[in-house]
C-alpha cells in the first residue's frame, strides 16, 4: 500500500496536482470515455470479403470457401486427407452439433489438449484491413483450440467480416456487453524472426491456419 | 540489472573489434529499416491512409494519459479490480521481485514461464526467482537463446539475441538440448518449440510484461508473434503481468490506432500474428485461463520525468525502430549501451532511470542525423531530449575541464568577428597543410583521438566569409 501512494504522491506532485485540475482530469477521463474518438482509418471500399481473402494471402493463412455452415464438416476432411493429416479434431463446444461423424471427422467438444494434432474453432468477427480472426473466450469458445494444435481450422461467416478492429470493439460492445477474459486477434500461423531476424512459420502457437468461409448467414 | 552505462566507450572498442559481431550486424540491420519503408508505403495505399496523421494520432494518445496520469491510472486500477485482478505497485526493482517472490510462494509455485518483459530485466528478476528457489523459464525464442546463454542481457528491445549468428545458436542448443546439432533456422526453432512446449503446460504461473493497459475496461494488450504470449497467459493457472505505470491508454478505439503505429514500426508487419487483449479471471465456467491475475505497475524512475523537458519520454511503445534506424546502434550493437534499453531510446532513459552521472557518455552517443524522430510512431524529439541531457551534463559540472576550457575559449573569440575570421584562416591554412593535396586528412594533430577510427575532411576552396564578402562586392552591396 505504501508504494502505491508514493508513487501517486509524486506523478502528482509532478503534474502539479490541485482539486481544481483534479475535476479537469477527471473530466477529461469522462469525456473520452463517452466520445471513444477513433484516429484516422483507411478507407477499404465496399468489398470486405475480397480484402479479407486477400490479407489472408499475406498473411500465410490459406482459404476455402462453402455455401453453408452444414458444409463445413466436408470441406475440414477434404483439407485434412489433402495435408495427410488424422481425420481427428478438438473443435469448440458452439459447433459441437455440425454434422462431423457424417463428414468421417472424429471431433471432439472440449478444451484443447497438447496432444491434439488439429484445432477446429469459429470467430467473434473478421477484420478485412488485416486479415484477422477476433475470437472472444467463453465456455463454448475457449482460446486454447486456436493456440496448443499444430494445425488451426477456423470458421469465418462471411455476415461476420467487419472492416477494422474498431468495428469488432463496437459489435462486442452490442452483443457481448462487457469484454470477455481474452480476446485474441490471430492473423496467420505464429511465427518468429528472433535467429538473424529471418521468419520462420511455426513457433509457439500453429504452423497452419485454414480458414472456411460460410457465405450464407 | 546493474547498469554498466559509464564503460561505453570502452566497450565500443571492443564491439568495434569483434569480426563475428560486425558481421551479424551488417546481415541483420537492413532488414527492420527495409520493412518498415514497405510496411509504411503498402498502408498508404489505401483511401484516406496516411501515416504521418497517424503518428500524430498516436502522439496525441499517449500524451492524453500523461497529462492526468493519477487519475487515468485510478480508473485502470479500478476497472481491473471489478473484474477479479489485483492491483499492486512496485517503486523499483527491488519491490518488484519481492512482490513476485510473494505471489509465487503464495500459490506454491516452483516454476514460471515469462514471455518479454523489459521491466522484469530492470529489475533482474530471473535473479531473484533463482535465488528463491522458483525456476524462470524465458519463452520468447530470443529471450530463451540469451538465458541458456548463461543469461545474456538482451541486445535489441524486440529481437533481444539480434547480435547472434544462427552458428552461434546451434551451438548452444546442442549444448543445452543434449540433441545433434542442427543447421536450419526451422529446426532450431522447432526443437525450441518442443523444449518450451513442456514447460507451458507443467509452470504454475506466466509472467508478461504489457504492451498497453486500457483504463476503460482494465485490461491488458499483449502483442506477439511466437504465441509465447498467449501460452503464458491462457495455461498457467497464475497471471502476472509487470508493466511501468505510464503505459495506461484511455481506449479500445485508441488500441485500434496504437496497433495500426505499433506493428509496422517495429518489424514490418501490418499486424502481428498475436494481439490479445486481457480481462481479469477465469470465469467459473471457462474451460482454460489463469484463475489470479496480478498487475505490478512500476515506477522506477518513470515519475520523476513527468512535469519535466523528458516527459515526452514517457510516449514511448518500445517499437525498436529508432535503434534499428540509428547509425551508432547499427555499428556498435546494444550490449555497448551498458543496460537494458539500446539505441537513442536507451541513451535518453539509460541517464534519466539510472543517474546522469552514471551515464556520461549515452547522450553523445548520437550523431544527432535525426533519423530516430522521423521514425517514431509517436512523435519522440529524441535528438532534443539527447541535447537536453547534454545541457544538464554542463549545468551539473560534469564535463570533462579540457572540454570546458576548449568551450570558453571558444566563446571568447566567436564574440570578436575579426580574430574570429583570422584564426579560422589560420585554421583552414593548418589543415590544408596536413593534407598534403589530398581531400581528407588521415592523422589530426591537435586531436588524434578524433581520426582514430575515421578520416577528417580537408577543408575545400576558400570560407564561408571570403565567398560571402566576394558575393557583396559583387552585387554592389
Ligand atoms: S522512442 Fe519511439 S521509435 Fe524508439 S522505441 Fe520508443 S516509440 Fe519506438
Amino acid at each position: 500500500m505504501q508504494a502505491r501512494e508514493d508513487i501517486l504522491f509524486r506523478v502528482r506532485a509532478a503534474l502539479g496536482r490541485s482539486d481544481r485540475n483534479r475535476h479537469e482530469g477527471e473530466t477529461d477521463v469522462q469525456a473520452a470515455f463517452a466520445a471513444r474518438a477513433q484516429g484516422p482509418r483507411p478507407q477499404l471500399g465496399a468489398d470486405l470479403a475480397a480484402r479479407f481473402r486477400h490479407e489472408c494471402g499475406v498473411q500465410s493463412s490459406t482459404l476455402d470457401e462453402v455455401a453453408a455452415l452444414a458444409d463445413v464438416p466436408a470441406a475440414v476432411a477434404r483439407y485434412l486427407a489433402e495435408r495427410g493429416l488424422p481425420p481427428r479434431a478438438v473443435v469448440w463446444p458452439k459447433y459441437a452439433g455440425l454434422p462431423w461423424a457424417a463428414a468421417g471427422v472424429e471431433a471432439e467438444a472440449r478444451a484443447a489438449r497438447d496432444e491434439d494434432l488439429v484445432g477446429i474453432t469459429g470467430c467473434f468477427c473478421a477484420i478485412a484491413e488485416t486479415g484477422t480472426l477476433m475470437t472472444c473466450s467463453a465456455p463454448d469458445t475457449p482460446p486454447s483450440t486456436s493456440l496448443l494444435p499444430e494445425t488451426h481450422i477456423a470458421v469465418v461467416p462471411v455476415s461476420r467480416i467487419v472492416a477494422g478492429m474498431e468495428d469488432g470493439w463496437a459489435l462486442a460492445r452490442a452483443e457481448l456487453g462487457e469484454l470477455p477474459r481474452a480476446v485474441n486477434f490471430i492473423s496467420g500461423p505464429s511465427r518468429t524472426g528472433d535467429i538473424e531476424q529471418t521468419i520462420v512459420i511455426g513457433a509457439h502457437g500453429p504452423y497452419r491456419v485454414h480458414l472456411i468461409l460460410v457465405r450464407e448467414g | 540489472m546493474r547498469s554498466q552505462a559509464m564503460f561505453f566507450k570502452a566497450r565500443v572498442g571492443d564491439k568495434l573489434a569483434d569480426p563475428v559481431l560486425q558481421e551479424n550486424l551488417g546481415k541483420a540491420k537492413s532488414k527492420f529499416v527495409d520493412a518498415r519503408a514497405r510496411a509504411v508505403a503498402e498502408y498508404e495505399r489505401d483511401e484516406g491512409a496516411d501515416f504521418e496523421s497517424l503518428r500524430e494520432a498516436g502522439r496525441a494518445i499517449r500524451n492524453r494519459t500523461l497529462a492526468n496520469l493519477d487519475v487515468w491510472l485510478e480508473t485502470f486500477e479500478q476497472k481491473a479490480g471489478e473484474r477479479g485482478a489485483q492491483v499492486k505497485y512496485a517503486r523499483d526493482g527491488e519491490e518488484i521481485c519481492r512482490l513476485v517472490v510473494e505471489i509465487a510462494r503464495r500459490h506454491g509455485v516452483t516454476k514460471v514461464v515469462k514471455s518479454k518483459s523489459m521491466l522484469s530485466e530492470e529489475a533482474g528478476l530471473n535473479k531473484a526467482l533463482a535465488e528463491a528457489g522458483i525456476q524462470p523459464v524465458e519463452t520468447d525464442l530470443g529471450e530463451y537463446i540469451l538465458q541458456i546463454n548463461d543469461n545474456e542481457p538482451p541486445s535489441h528491445i524486440i529481437a533481444p539475441a539480434f547480435h547472434k549468428s544462427k552458428e552461434e545458436v546451434a551451438e548452444l542448443f546442442t549444448r543445452t538440448h543434449g540433441r545433434p546439432k542442427k543447421s536450419g533456422i526451422e529446426e532450431m526453432t522447432r526443437e525450441a518449440r518442443e523444449t518450451l512446449r513442456s514447460h507451458f503446460l507443467s509452470a504454475g504461473m506466466g509472467i508478461s510484461g504489457g504492451n498497453f493497459l486500457i483504463a476503460e475496461t482494465g485490461s491488458v494488450t499483449l502483442v506477439t508473434n511466437e504465441g509465447n504470449g498467449r501460452m503464458v497467459t491462457t495455461m498457467p493457472k497464475v497471471h502476472v503481468v509487470i508493466t511501468g505505470i505510464e503505459k495506461v491508454i484511455p481506449t479500445l478505439e485508441d488500441f485500434a490506432t496504437l496497433m495500426r503505429l505499433l506493428p509496422r514500426s517495429a518489424t514490418g508487419q501490418h499486424i502481428s500474428n498475436y494481439v490479445s487483449v486481457l480481462t481479469g479471471v477465469k470465469r467459473p465456467e471457462d474451460l482454460d485461463g489463469p484463475e489470479h491475475l496480478y498487475f505490478i505497475l512500476v515506477d522506477n524512475g518513470r515519475a520523476s520525468l513527468l512535469g519535466t523537458e523528458f516527459q515526452e519520454m514517457l510516449r514511448c511503445i518500445r517499437c525498436g525502430a529508432c535503434m534499428n534506424h540509428c547509425p551508432v546502434y547499427q555499428t556498435v550493437g546494444g550490449h555497448a549501451y551498458g543496460w537494458v534499453y539500446p539505441g537513442p531510446m536507451g541513451s535518453v532513459l539509460t541517464p534519466l532511470y539510472t543517474g546522469i552521472a552514471n551515464a556520461l557518455d549515452l547522450p553523445h552517443a548520437a550523431t544527432l542525423c535525426g533519423q530516430c524522430s522521423v521514425v517514431c510512431p509517436v512523435k519522440i524529439p529524441l535528438p532534443e531530449l539527447l541535447r537536453g541531457l547534454r545541457e544538464k551534463q554542463v549545468d551539473m559540472d560534469l564535463r570533462p575541464k579540457s572540454e570546458r576550457l576548449a568551450l570558453r575559449l571558444w566563446g571568447w573569440v566567436a564574440r570578436r568577428p575579426s580574430l574570429y575570421g583570422l584564426a579560422a584562416k589560420l585554421a583552414v591554412r593548418y589543415l590544408n597543410w596536413l593534407a598534403e593535396g589530398r581531400d581528407r586528412i588521415p592523422l589530426l594533430g591537435i586531436a588524434p583521438e578524433w581520426t582514430k577510427g575515421r578520416d577528417f575532411p580537408a577543408p575545400q576552396g576558400r570560407t564561408f566569409r571570403e565567398l560571402y564578402a566576394e558575393r557583396r562586392r559583387r552585387e554592389g552591396r
